[in-house]
């Protein structure tokens, strides 16, 4: 089988790490280097010349809103750009890693990954579980376990569980939904037949996948699960199949569940419903179906899927694009744009136990991540990485960013770090409910009119961001007496650097035209930057 | 490099979409620029130039299951058929319920599909597919009609909305809101779901409509010195929202009925149902792709013959009453009115003299726009419970309307890199009912 050949030709195991070049990177160099050198390899094998680094305004901005979900204060920039210490970057690194936003903030794109649809978000226990997982930075394959095998008499665990909940009703989407997740693999068009383009993927693979998840049941206050049941399918060739317990890379699993007998049925019934009586967690099977699925997707070449899937969907996030894309569409007919770097990056992540924090600032610290997204002549292609790509903000980077830049900026002067950190929390829960009426960016993202009109006519925008009363950042406007000071002032809040001597002319003439009404020309001048595209976008 | 094509997101592909919608458009473009002058609709000529360009959809949807009984099929005298006779129609052969009179004298402009066998019994999920043609699948939430209509009939630069929903009564309103599916905000509906006017059209008391617009020029200024230089569809999408904001704040004026003349309104009648449907021809008139006007309570597990009693004359004087108008305006070849619910209702009449939910053997109709009028199209048993001949789908019924409105079928978008035609494969188009 084609999908098999191509497993082997780039292995996990990190013993077969010398297995395809003399020069390729040794395991132990930072993952930085090992970013730039495949990725510089592969622009001047192009022909290209990449982007410029981006200056340090630009480049904190990208990683607080990338690490911790918004815009930098006045303040930080200011102290990061003057800052000559030559480690500074990697400082601000593992300062906003160490961060409580950044557990909150990754846990946020955590659920909307687990959830991409956007409509089947539990009671909140999912985000809260993975806030904590961040926070303690579980590795990737326990969350993977704790998810797919939830603990739900353990209170610190429960959370986990509602992305099984959520799909209860049908188990095809679960099994696609855990396919897709966890390995990077939508495998619902092999649901009604083989797929057309990927001979990767048939109906044994969906029906292999489904197999494993299909047990699950609803227990009341627990989730349940059978030792046993099949599962017949009608190929679009040939007889009635029933499926075999099969993982994506062909790996079947001896099941050794059988029908039970009426006298077993009989028991098992019983000891429910004394378990739900008891509200204690039903009888856990002696063979765990979804068990099996963890301990097969980790173990040895199989875990290639796991560990790509991580990588890439990471990539992506820090990235703005993956090196496979759909993220959902890891298979042979759909190349990633760097192999042996994902490759590497896998091999790393594995060997180094899921640790995200790790891969996650190693990701942020390379020259790659850190270029420009400028390019003044026909950019080169997105898929070489040689220019920073624009991300949409999420619907929370983009409220609590708005929260920020609404702000005084001395308003966080002399402030203890931790007093800080209870200010943006602050702002992010003050902006959640605007959030909610954002839309997720999504691949191939438009903005829709929608957004558009909300901001334009929208009277929360006016009442939650556009205020002149306390520690706004107009009300410190009143105190300014020359249109072109609050125009640098307002140009500094909302995008965190000088302003250009055009826009300082284009604001100062907007305000003089409306000499007498200032605070209302101030008011429509920070509402014309706030909805501007460099506010609007991680750049 | 991949030999076979499985991804298809390229930006170029929307770069020639909108090349090309600019283009076609171009006849249009000129118009759009008055689309809202209504005055100017009067005038022959330029309802000719929108002719040219496109055709539009007003969906009339029938929440919670309008009974085919006492409408569309009735069947007089059998032991399932309920108080109400049937009359002759304009068309020979064909009989509508007698509480349809003023249709029964217009059923030349219309095809009925009396044989809709949809398989879901379900109000919530029979209503995302009856908006759909398909169900959702495990990964895929597909776009409903109204999305996949502004889709190919919206335009970058209109000054109107490309889909328009009004869903102003509660029932069952959460079941079927307008979705864009994996098409994404850009192709969402502007839902009316409180009153007439829609979110954010109105400008807030406390700016004067100078500082609004000066207000837009210098965001567009400020933000020229970021764009340059930077290369992203997302961003061109987030500028082309912005500059369709005044356009569609002019289009408010189309969503208030006081605008028309009194003849007009009249000629609708009173009441929610007649005013939304006159908007409805209103925005399709200035080049609305797809307004969807939602009439609930048809849910009439109690007492359905009250009901229908009440709803159907309802329903009968405002749709031919949009046909009447249509004509006489020149629109009825290029504005197609469809009339669908989530299903249809039981034949069995149960204790509370009511009819309860049916999705195996009930009615629909499409009227205008490259549908032969006068045809019938499917055909039930004596009682109403099972079709016997010409039998239609959820999916086969979306094929029609769209080979009518000009758009293949067959027509692939891409979710990923998988090929997603509009109507699931093998679903064909009721060719009988095409002109």
């Amino acid at each position: 089988m084609r999908l098999r050949l191509l497993l082997t030709a780039a292995l996990v195991a990190p013993s077969a790490i010398t297995a395809r070049a003399a020069d390729a990177p040794i395991a132990n160099t930072p993952i930085p280097q090992v970013i730039d050198r495949y990725i510089d390899a592969a622009i001047t094998e192009a022909g290209v010349t990449p982007a410029g680094q981006a200056d340090d305004a630009t480049l904190i901005r990208r990683l607080t809103l990338d690490l911790v979900g918004r815009i930098p204060t006045t303040r930080e920039v200011d102290e990061y750009v003057a800052s000559t210490d030559a480690d500074k970057r990697a400082k601000l690194v593992d300062r906003l890693i160490a961060s409580p936003g950044f557990a909150r903030h990754q846990a946020a794109l955590f659920e909307a990954m687990f959830n991409p649809e956007g409509n089947n978000r539990g009671s909140g226990g999912f985000r809260q579980y993975m806030t904590d997982a961040v926070r303690e930075n579980k590795p990737w394959n326990r969350i993977f376990r704790e998810v797919v095998v939830p603990d739900e008499a353990d209170a610190k665990l429960k959370g986990a569980a509602e992305f099984i909940r959520g799909r209860l009703s049908d188990a095809d989407k679960l099994t696609n939904d855990v396919s897709v997740a966890f390995f990077g693999v939508n495998v619902s068009c092999a649901q009604c037949h083989n797929h057309p383009l990927v001979t990767d993927w048939t109906q044994d693979h969906f029906y292999g996948m489904k197999m494993f998840v299909a047990r699950t049941f609803d227990a009341g206050a627990f989730l349940g699960e059978r030792g046993y049941g099949s599962i017949k399918y009608k190929p679009t060739k040939g007889p009635e199949r029933t499926a075999k317990m099969m993982f994506l890379t062909g790996a079947v699993v001896e099941d050794p569940g059988k029908e039970p007998t009426a006298d077993e049925q009989k028991k098992e019934k019983e000891a429910l419903e004394k378990a739900k009586a008891a509200k204690t967690a039903p009888p856990a099977p002696k063979f765990s179906a979804r068990a099996k699925l963890v301990e097969v997707a980790l173990k040895d070449a199989n875990a290639e899927f796991f560990a790509k899937n991580i990588v890439n969907r990471m990539w992506h996030r820090y990235f703005g694009s993956g090196f496979v894309n759909p993220l959902d569409q890891m298979h042979s007919e759909n190349p990633p744009s760097h192999p042996e770097l994902l490759a590497w990056l896998a091999r790393d992540v594995a060997a180094n136990g899921y640790d995200l924090k790790r891969l996650t600032r190693g990701l942020v610290l390379s020259k790659a991540y850190s270029r420009s997204s400028k390019y003044d002549s026909n950019p080169p292609d997105s898929k070489l990485f040689a220019v920073a790509r624009l991300k949409p903000m999420t619907p929370n980077q983009l409220a609590t960013s708005l929260k920020i830049a609404a702000t005084d900026p001395a308003a966080f002067d002399g402030k203890k770090p931790d007093e800080l950190e209870k200010m943006y929390e602050q702002a992010e829960s003050s902006a959640s409910g605007f959030a909610r009426l954002i839309a997720q960016p999504t691949e191939n993202f438009q903005i829709g009119v929608g957004e558009a009109l909300l901001f334009s006519n929208g009277e929360r925008v006016l009442k939650e961001f556009l205020t002149d009363g306390g520690n706004s950042a107009l009300a410190r406007t009143k105190a300014m007496k020359a249109p072109a000071e609050v125009a640098a002032f307002l140009v500094k809040t909302a995008y965190g650097r000088s302003a250009t001597s055009d826009e300082v002319k284009a604001i100062t003439t907007y305000v003089e035209k409306r000499k007498g009404r200032e605070a209302d020309a101030y008011r429509q001048v920070l509402w014309a930057l706030v909805t501007g595209p460099e506010f609007r976008f991680s750049y | 490099m991949p030999a076979k094509r499985t991804f298809c997101g390229s930006p170029e592909h929307a770069v020639n979409r909108r090349a090309f919608l600019g283009a076609a458009g171009a006849a249009g473009a000129t118009l759009a620029a008055d689309m809202t002058q209504l005055d100017a609709l009067a005038s022959p000529a330029v309802n000719d130039a929108l002719k040219k360009t496109q055709k539009r959809v007003i969906l009339l949807w029938l929440a919670g299951g309008a009974s085919q009984l006492e409408t569309w099929d009735p069947k007089p005298g059998a032991p399932t058929g309920g108080p109400f006779r049937a009359i002759k129609t304009d068309v020979p052969g064909v009989a509508i319920s007698e509480l349809m009179p003023k249709m029964a004298q217009r059923m030349k402009h219309t095809c009925i599909l009396r044989g809709l066998d949809t398989k879901n019994g379900d109000h919530g999920s029979a209503a995302v597919t009856m908006m759909r043609g398909r169900r959702n699948e495990a990964a895929i939430r597909y776009p409903d009609l109204g999305a996949v209509l502004a889709r190919e009939m919206g335009r970058p630069d209109s000054k109107v909305p490309d889909y328009v929903s009004f869903y102003t009564q509660t029932e069952g309103r959460s079941m079927a809101p307008g979705d864009a599916g994996f098409l994404g905000a850009r192709y969402a509906p502007m839902d009316l779901t409180t009153n007439n006017v829609p979110d954010f059209i109105r400008r807030l008391a406390d700016i004067t409509d100078l500082d609004h617009k000066e207000r837009s020029d210098l965001r567009d200024v400020l933000g020229k010195q970021f764009a340059a230089g930077r290369h992203s569809e997302t961003l061109g999408s987030q500028n082309e929202a912005y500059e369709r904001v005044r356009g569609l704040m002019s289009s408010e004026k189309l969503f208030d009925v006081t605008q028309e003349p009194q003849k007009v309104r009249d000629r609708y009648g009173p009441g929610q149902f007649a005013e939304q449907t006159l908007i409805a021809r209103r925005l399709v008139e200035a080049g609305v792709p797809f307004v969807r006007v939602g009439r609930a309570w048809w849910d009439s597990h109690g007492q359905n013959f009250e009901t229908h009693q009440e709803m159907v004359p309802e329903l009968d004087h405002v749709m031919a009453t949009l046909i009447d108008d249509l004509k006489d305006r020149g629109m009825l070849d290029d504005v197609m009115i469809v009339t669908l619910s989530e299903f249809g209702r039981t034949p069995a009449i149960n204790a509370s003299l009511g009819r309860d939910h049916f999705a195996s053997a009930w009615s629909s109709t499409i009227t205008g726009c490259g549908i032969k009028g006068g045809s019938v199209y499917g055909k039930t048993d004596a009682n109403g419970n099972k079709v016997v001949a010409e039998h239609v789908d959820a999916g086969s019924l979306f094929a029609t309307i769209y080979e009518a409105l000009g758009i293949n079928p067959e027509k692939n978008y891409y979710y990923g890199s998988r090929p997603i035609p509009l109507v699931n494969p093998g679903i064909e188009p009721i060719k009988a009912v095409l002109k």
